[in-house]
């Protein structure tokens, strides 16, 4: 209620204490502490949830759980079922099988979806981003996270450039050009259809969908190491066309406290204001 | 016929042992691959002449896994006992008598730390072989009852300019191992979400046939979750958790105990594990929430010797014995025989104790995991050891016997008075040349094509990273910091080994790399807290090798007793030796140090223009084993050090860091003061000028030689005085060496000059390993 604009456009707040936030996680996902954390440092209720507590029999009742008891959901960073296939395909398929319905209504409905790293992968398998068509926010799949140009599993700072003007819900707040987050990936190189890509990259800009660009100490879009993958345009990080939906592939969790010299906060920051209003 | 089938639906053997004659006990020996002598094997002849019967094929083995050097360290314990284990401190919590330590992090935090070796596996298969090490070493801390939070690994191969034709048969690259190596950390290490901050590279010809793969591991746990790796009360149940079992990983453990040779390969690829983090990581999350929930009294991982070393083990420890019904056990392959399930070393598994009325909890949080688990037996209050099959009773023995070991007091050469350290040092010819030579060796330039594969912040709780300085273009760091719980405080850790070093001079060289640790934990301002100790040799059955264990040993039970800090756990990894030759005697040492706010912390690079730069310490002709001797190829005394030096050096530079803004330090070692220095320039891209002219000795030697207990540090202006001032008053070693600015780091004194641009060192530092991995 610290915010003053809700009286004018009417819009009612909800209690910080109302807002729930789920982290996903399978086997293998492991990042969902630190992501659950950040959320929780911020006041805000957040907790890791297995997939098997939304469908498995085996789950005793006071671990079960619907998609409906949260107001975002997160798919955090890590090697989901061991990515031995393609990364993020195996949870995807998962989710997919089990969730599609709710999870499809969840982003109609405004609530806001995060994948990080591993997470973003989840994300494009899922048909999810770039995420073109607003009636269907489960989709086809249209990009791939591809093997970094280097060939190898790159953990390194990276400086993003907010490239996002108003449609993003989680960058909302910030009031930085240029931000650090660590990448730490071995697929992380955004492509789209072979031929097409100038096309994708139009319609990204002309959407607004394209959030961060992997930029150098200068601020300038500059290649490897600054571009730890080899993306196309220099792509870290995209929304949906509505832009509740937001995947990348740098960490903003391991960016979260100053001693940890990034500028993650604002990113949890962002999304808890939006939910505030939702 | 030494074997007779014994009359039951499945594979089991009798071992005519009662009338075998010494020859034929060798014989067993060998053919079931015990690696047990015939001293062993008569001792178990004795034991079952009184029993009044043969031993079952599942009997000798258990007793072969439990007397194996791996498992009981029969030639290293009256040693260790002598020396390291001497060093005490109050807040040491539990130290060496289990698979990890645990010391006091704070009032209500414990943290646990592991080290061991995984050398002969990563030899024959060097992704399997690393990537089970982690997996295995994961274990040991969990197994405790804490969170893992921090991977560590030194690792020793040999020279990546190696000539393909210069391999010896049945040896692999050692720039395939390397890769091979990596990978499997890389691989197990980051799928399973515990960062790897720390570690150490080191090339040496003698690693070519037998290359050293440690792995460490720390985790962090409230002091009240502790749990000990021994059963719990008789009644209790065992369960065992995790993967399946099988045939990978069989003889593990005397495999390990014995010399690697040119078919090692062939027969010993299924002593290999196979490792799987996918598993692995739900069985931490079921463990650590089982602990939280206080389900289960006692817990313990499945590595060497398998199943008959832990259930052995965990009820010996409790003072108990066991019941086992082997036909519960989960295989991933039919007809095994009762004793290879029993010895079978697979992966990722877990035993715990449970109390009858929690083991339907303790079932569904497993299963909710989707983490396999079965019960398999239980603790009894006989102390002694059954194993059925399909309700035929296979095995009875006294549990004190199996897991009592032997313990021998070896022999060994002194070589103290063989050390050959006459200086035959000279200056370079060409300064730069050598300089460049130096930092572009691949034991001294940049380690950046592996930590980069390793996520080094998963967890989001690396505070200082394994590089300091500036984005994508980072120098050396001495030390990584963790912050493993909600307040500031920091728990340090580093890597100190050089086999050089120890080579010329095991006792001095292990001085030496004590030194080392203390300093590299002292550099980024923590106090030095504990350590763990890996100690990789050659074939302890000979006596020079004995000799330099011994020496290794004393040189560390001196320092660290004198210092005051505990060794909370090691392992001992012998006959790393074949044919060709041993290795150089390669003690690793992880050190562990506590950081009271980890916002104090300070890293390697240069910050500012204009900065003085100090160099607290003493510079001594001292080039043995050291870097400039292996580049010029020369000789001379290894670097001495007494633990009451370092011990007032570190505790001055802690108070100066207190006192003083101290905006860089670095700890001088390979290459001596010309490295340090321009490690920090790498880091920052800000040049130094600096002026040795102040200091004794000839030049080469102030650029180039190793001497112990000395730091860099760069300063403000304004304190210059009062900080030199700090050491002056304690008699310590202090002087100012120049300035930090510019694009070059140069060299005067007197009229002697050399200057470099930091591009130009940069370039050779960055490119020393990836001339060779690409």
């Amino acid at each position: 209620m610290e915010n003053g604009d809700n009286e004018v456009h009417g819009v009612i707040f909800v209690d910080v204490g109302e807002i729930r936030v789920a982290v996903f996680r399978i086997e293998g996902t492991n990042c969902e502490d630190e992501t659950v954390k950040a959320f929780s440092e911020l006041g805000i209720y957040s907790e890791a949830v297995h997939l098997k507590q939304f469908y498995s029999d085996m789950i005793r009742d006071r671990d079960q759980r619907s998609i409906s008891d949260y107001n975002c959901i997160v798919f955090p960073g890590g090697f989901s079922a061991g990515d031995y296939i393609r990364a993020g395909a195996i949870f995807s398929s998962r989710v997919k099988s089990v969730l599609f319905n709710d999870l499809k209504d969840f982003v109609i409905d405004g609530y806001p979806v995060l994948g990080i790293c591993n997470g973003f992968q989840i994300l494009a398998e899922l048909g999810m981003l770039p995420g073109f068509d607003e009636d269907k926010p489960i989709g086809t799949v249209e990009m791939a996270l591809s093997i970094n140009d280097s060939n190898k599993f790159e953990c390194r700072p990276s400086l993003l450039k907010l490239e996002n003007k108003e449609k993003c819900v989680f960058t909302k707040t910030l009031r930085k050009n240029i931000v650090m987050f660590p990448v730490a990936h071995a697929e992380g190189k955004v492509t789209f259809p072979m031929g097409r890509e100038e096309e994708y990259v139009d319609r990204l800009r002309v959407n607004d969908q394209i959030v961060f660009r992997y930029v150098d100490d200068h601020g300038d879009y500059a290649s490897y190491p600054w571009n730890p993958n080899g993306s196309l345009y220099n792509i870290a990080g995209l929304c949906n066309v509505t832009g509740n939906v937001f995947g990348l592939m740098p960490h903003p969790e391991r960016a979260f406290y100053e001693y940890h010299g990034g500028d993650g906060r604002f990113i949890f920051e962002s999304v808890i204001e939006y939910l505030k209003k939702i | 016929m030494m074997y007779s089938k014994v009359e039951v639906p499945f594979e089991l053997f009798e071992i005519q042992i009662l009338d075998a004659t010494d020859e034929d006990l060798i014989n067993i020996s060998q053919e079931l691959g015990l690696a047990l002598n015939l001293e062993e094997m008569k001792r178990i002849k004795d034991y079952f002449k009184k029993k009044g019967r043969n031993p079952t094929d599942i009997e000798i083995q258990s007793i072969g896994q439990a007397w194996s050097e791996h498992c009981c360290y029969k030639s290293s314990k009256y040693y260790l006992k002598k020396s390291i284990f001497k060093s005490k401190a109050d807040y040491v919590i539990l130290a060496i008598e289990e698979d990890a330590g645990v010391a006091e992090f704070d009032e209500d935090h414990a943290y646990v730390v592991a080290l061991e070796s995984h050398n002969h596996p990563s030899a024959i298969e060097p992704y399997g072989g690393a990537a089970t090490g982690i997996g295995g070493i994961l274990r040991d801390v969990l197994c405790m009852g804490s969170q893992p939070v921090a991977l560590i690994d030194p690792l020793f191969f040999g020279e990546p300019a190696t000539p393909v034709e210069e391999i010896p048969p049945g040896t692999k690259h050692p720039l395939y191992l390397l890769s091979g190596v990596v990978s499997g950390i890389r691989d197990y290490g980051n799928r399973v979400g515990i960062p790897t901050v720390s570690g150490s590279l080191f090339f040496d010809q003698s690693y070519l046939t037998n290359c050293i793969v440690n792995v460490g591991c720390v985790g962090i746990a409230p002091k009240k979750n502790i749990i000990r790796s021994r059963a719990g009360n008789a009644g209790d149940i065992f369960i065992l958790a995790g993967g399946f079992t099988g045939r990978d990983g069989i003889h593990g453990v005397t495999f390990a105990s014995a010399e690697l040779h040119e078919k090692s390969e062939e027969e010993s690829r299924s002593a290999v594990q196979l490792g799987n983090p996918i598993i692995k990581e739900p069985i931490i999350h079921s463990c650590l929430e089982l602990v939280e929930k206080k389900l289960i009294t006692g817990m313990k991982d499945l590595g060497g010797g398998g199943l008959s070393c832990v259930v052995g083990e965990m009820a010996h420890s409790a003072g108990f014995g066991a019941e086992v019904h082997l036909e519960k056990v989960p295989l991933k392959e039919e007809n095994m025989a009762p004793w290879e399930i029993w010895v079978s070393e697979s992966q990722e598994r877990m035993m715990v104790t449970v109390r009858p009325k929690n083991v339907d909890e303790v079932l569904y949080v497993f299963q909710k995991w989707d983490v396999p688990a079965t019960i398999i037996g239980s603790v009894t209050k006989e102390k002694s050891l059954r194993v059925y099959f399909q309700d035929y009773k296979i095995y009875e023995m006294d549990i004190d016997f199996v897991t009592s070991g032997v313990e021998y007091c070896r022999p060994y050469t002194a070589l103290k008075n063989k050390v050959d350290e006459t200086d035959t040092s000279s200056p370079p010819e060409n300064y730069e040349k050598t300089f460049i030579d130096i930092i572009s060796h691949p034991n001294v330039a940049s380690r950046e094509w592996v930590i980069r594969q390793y996520d080094h912040e998963v967890r989001a709780s690396t505070v200082l990273k394994p590089l300091h300085g500036r984005f994508n273009f980072e120098g050396p760091g001495d030390a990584s910091i963790i912050k493993p719980t909600k307040s500031y405080k920091g728990l340090s850790l580093c890597v100190a080994t050089n086999p050089w070093l120890v080579k010329t001079n095991p006792y001095w060289g292990t001085a030496s790399i004590v030194d080392e640790m203390i300093r590299n934990l002292v550099s980024v301002n923590s106090v030095p807290h504990s350590f763990a100790d890996c100690l990789n040799f050659g074939n302890p059955e000979k006596e020079e090798r004995m000799g330099e264990f011994v020496e290794c040993v004393e040189a560390m039970g001196w320092m660290v007793d004198g210092i005051g800090i505990p060794c909370l756990s090691g392992n001992v990894s012998l006959y790393n030796e074949t044919v060709h030759g041993s290795i150089a005697p390669t003690p690793s040492l992880l050190g562990l140090g506590l950081i009271d706010d980890i916002r104090n912390s300070i890293t390697s690079d240069l910050k500012r223009k204009g900065d003085p730069i100090v160099l607290i310490g003493e510079t001594k002709k001292e080039f043995g084993g050291s870097l400039y001797s292996a580049v010029t190829g020369a000789n001379g005394k290894v670097p001495r050090t007494s633990p009451e030096l370092l011990k007032s050096y570190s505790d001055a530079m802690l108070e100066s860091f207190n006192e003083f803004e101290v905006v860089a330090c670095h700890d001088l070692s390979e290459g001596g003061l010309a490295v340090g220095i321009a490690e920090m320039c790498i880091g920052s891209g800000i040049g130094a000028s600096i002026d040795l002219s102040g200091m004794k000795e000839e030049t080469y030697t102030k650029l180039f030689s190793e001497s112990n207990t000395r730091w860099l540090v760069e300063i403000k202006e304004s304190d210059l005085s009062d900080y030199l001032s700090l050491f002056n008053s304690k008699g310590l070693n202090v002087i100012v060496l120049g300035a930090t600015g510019g694009n070059n780091l140069t060299f005067t004194d007197g009229a002697f000059s050399f200057s470099l641009s930091v591009e130009e060192i940069e370039q050779a530092w960055r490119t020393g390993i990836t001339r060779y991995t690409g």
